[in-house]
């Protein structure tokens, strides 16, 4: 048994904004070890966003528990969290991940200079982790000058440059066509092999999924299924 | 540095939009340092022209002569003050004066006068009183017998030029005063009041007309036209000995001018108050739609760590630099066009110079380049651009990085 690196219990969540309340998540219980690659399937509204979101302290469950590391996150303050989740976990989204302004270089940067990372060892961690996405020659290119699969690797290596120990993926494969998609997989499959960093991504593609060692079912807000699986 | 760099590639996503505010920036800073510019022009000069007919813009006495203006409580000319007063760089001129009060007659006909015993050559430099002079001649310098006298108190006399005045009155300690004086020139000044009642002798006449040999009742000070008063009135008391002399300023001595450029700055300040108004609304809305058109990437850097107060920073830097680049852009065209117009004034013509020469002005629009202009203008729009940047910045600290993220 390796470290449990996200441990959930009883998560609920209730949107009361809506005349019906929507229930998103009832009673899950999630338990992930250090250096697994897990795929969150579902159907629309299934709560795989919402389940995501709570374990990387984005909102509040209206029930239950999530630790992640040790660290009870559901109890610490917005300014704890944001801190905790820069030195702990990387997000990767849908789309539109990147500052547009700013170079692929710059946006990798910024999260080490939030972390007050001194220049030299920036510039280094940038190219480093460039080099591992396969886009060093796009250093200096903005979002706008780059494909959506490169955006999105681009939008990986952002998220490995604090050395996260979970990285939290939403759907990142869901604007890409099937090629890009296939590389970004492997690009953090790999991460996942060599740097041991935990992957916990929503998705719906079939082949995505594929390639995941374990995938756990979400519907209507309830674990379905939790399967082990040998990846292809 | 890295959050500048964000700001400032962040103001330019929309290149037009910012540059329509910075222009309506631009515009307002422009118009208000004109505006500021030519009506404390126009007040500085009104202070200037009015001070070196009367007060100065500072006046030592002896201690308690403004309580009680009398020629006993003149004080000694002091030869050693004037030079130790002119080294002061601020200082212009010194006017000393004799102010008595006489009973002046001619022929069936007296009037009650003030004597203002002057030396005529300073006061020639300084107001230009020789321009005056509507019949006769200025006087050569310290003529004992010779006086100039108002054309108001001239008319009531009944009186011309060549004509003797006989003047009476009580000089110091109580000694009688009592001469004949030929009238060289008839003035006509700007000020009904004192043309109606002044007679201008020189300095040394009038000293030995009241037994007041050497003494003083007022040190006029003439400073440049925009020099600090108060600054000015401080470094004066430094250098003569307080216990004896006083010093005071042309608003000490002339409250209700004072007060009636507070009244009429007033409306002033409403103008510009109401145009920084309107542009508030331009620059609020460029902000509001920089913020909100980003509320995604908003929640997208608080994911990744970015603390909100750090996000509420950049829109803050983002509201300054474009404020100040209007702003800076506002000084520098203000600061041409103020030297452009104060290097070469707007002349009055045609009825307008004549009513503003009756009233002893000179007819020209005067623009004040005095940095206080401008430091002003740029606070007041680096206070906008803080105040504005408050609610962006509010709705940022309040915002909850799911709902943004899925906006």
């Amino acid at each position: 048994m390796g470290k449990t690196i996200i441990d959930a219990h009883n998560v609920s969540k209730t949107y009361k904004e809506t005349m019906v309340p929507v229930k998103a998540l009832q009673d899950v219980h999630l338990h992930i070890e250090e250096g697994e690659f897990v795929a969150l399937v579902g159907p629309s509204g299934s709560g795989k966003s919402t389940l995501l979101n709570m374990i990387g302290g984005l909102d509040e469950p209206t029930s239950g528990t999530v630790f992640v590391d040790g660290v009870e996150i559901t109890k610490l303050s917005e300014n704890k969290m944001i801190d905790f989740r820069l030195q702990n976990i990387g997000f990767v989204f849908q789309s539109f991940n990147l500052i547009p302004v700013l170079t692929s270089r710059e946006n990798i940067g910024f999260v080490l200079q939030l972390q007050k990372v001194p220049k030299k060892d920036r510039e280094k961690r940038v190219l480093e982790l460039l080099r591992e996405v396969g886009l060093e020659e796009k250093v200096n290119s903005r979002p706008g000058e780059l494909s959506g699969g490169q955006q999105q690797r681009v939008a990986v290596a952002r998220a490995l440059a604090s050395k996260p120990k979970i990285i939290l993926a939403d759907e990142p494969t869901a604007n890409l066509d099937s090629k890009s998609a296939g590389n970004l997989m492997d690009i953090m499959a790999k991460l996942n092999q060599e740097e041991k960093i935990t992957f916990l991504f929503s998705t719906h593609d079939q082949r995505v999924i594929e390639k995941a060692r374990r995938v756990i079912t979400l519907v209507d807000g309830k674990v379905d299924s939790d399967v082990v699986q040998t990846p292809t | 540095m890295m959050f500048l760099k964000l700001a400032w590639l962040n103001i330019w996503r929309n290149r037009r939009r910012t540059l329509i505010t910075v222009a309506s920036v631009f515009f307002a800073v422009l118009l208000a340092i004109t505006f500021r510019s030519v009506t404390d022009g126009v007040y500085e000069n009104m202070i200037h022209n009015v001070v070196s007919y009367s007060s100065g813009y500072l006046q030592i006495h002896k201690k308690g002569y403004w309580d009680e203006q009398s020629i006993d409580n003149s004080f000694e000319a002091d030869e050693q003050l004037s030079k130790k007063l002119l080294n002061n760089p601020k200082i212009t001129y010194l006017m000393p004066r004799l102010e008595t009060f006489a009973l002046s007659s001619f022929a069936d006909k007296t009037k009650g006068v003030m004597v203002l015993g002057i030396d005529p050559v300073s006061e020639k430099e300084v107001n230009r009183l020789n321009e005056k002079i509507i019949e006769g001649q200025y006087f050569e310098s310290n003529n004992v017998d010779h006086i100039l006298i108002g054309s108001g108190l001239a008319e009531q006399l009944n009186t011309k030029v060549n004509d003797t005045l006989v003047l009476i009155g009580q000089g110091y300690h109580a000694s009688s005063a009592a001469g004949k004086f030929k009238i060289d020139g008839i003035l006509k000044l700007g000020s009904p009041e004192l043309n109606s009642n002044v007679i201008y002798m020189p300095l040394q006449a009038s000293q030995y007309l009241y037994g007041a040999e050497n003494r003083l009742t007022s040190l006029s000070i003439m400073l440049g036209k925009t020099s600090d008063l108060e600054s000015s009135k401080r470094a004066v008391e430094n250098t003569i000995d307080i216990e004896a002399y006083e010093v005071m300023t042309w608003k000490q001595m002339m409250p209700e001018m004072d007060q009636f450029i507070e009244a009429d700055s007033a409306g002033h300040y409403i103008i510009i108050g109401i145009l920084y108004f309107i542009i508030s609304f331009g620059l609020f809305g460029t902000l509001l739609m920089m913020t909100f058109e980003r509320n995604r990437e908003f929640g997208i850097l608080i994911a990744i760590g970015m603390k909100k107060r750090l996000l509420a920073y950049v829109v803050l830097l983002e509201s300054i630099m474009i404020s100040l680049m209007g702003c800076l852009m506002g000084v520098l065209a203000g600061i041409l066009i103020v030297h452009l117009f104060t290097e070469n004034p707007v002349q009055f013509s045609g009825s307008l110079r004549e009513v503003y020469e009756d009233y002893g002005f000179e007819p020209i629009i005067y623009f004040s380049g005095h940095i206080r202009i401008f430091i002003t203008q740029t606070l007041i729009i680096l206070v906008l651009a803080i105040l504005l940047a408050l609610y962006p910045g509010f709705k940022i600290l309040r915002l909850k990085p799911v709902d943004a993220i899925n906006s």
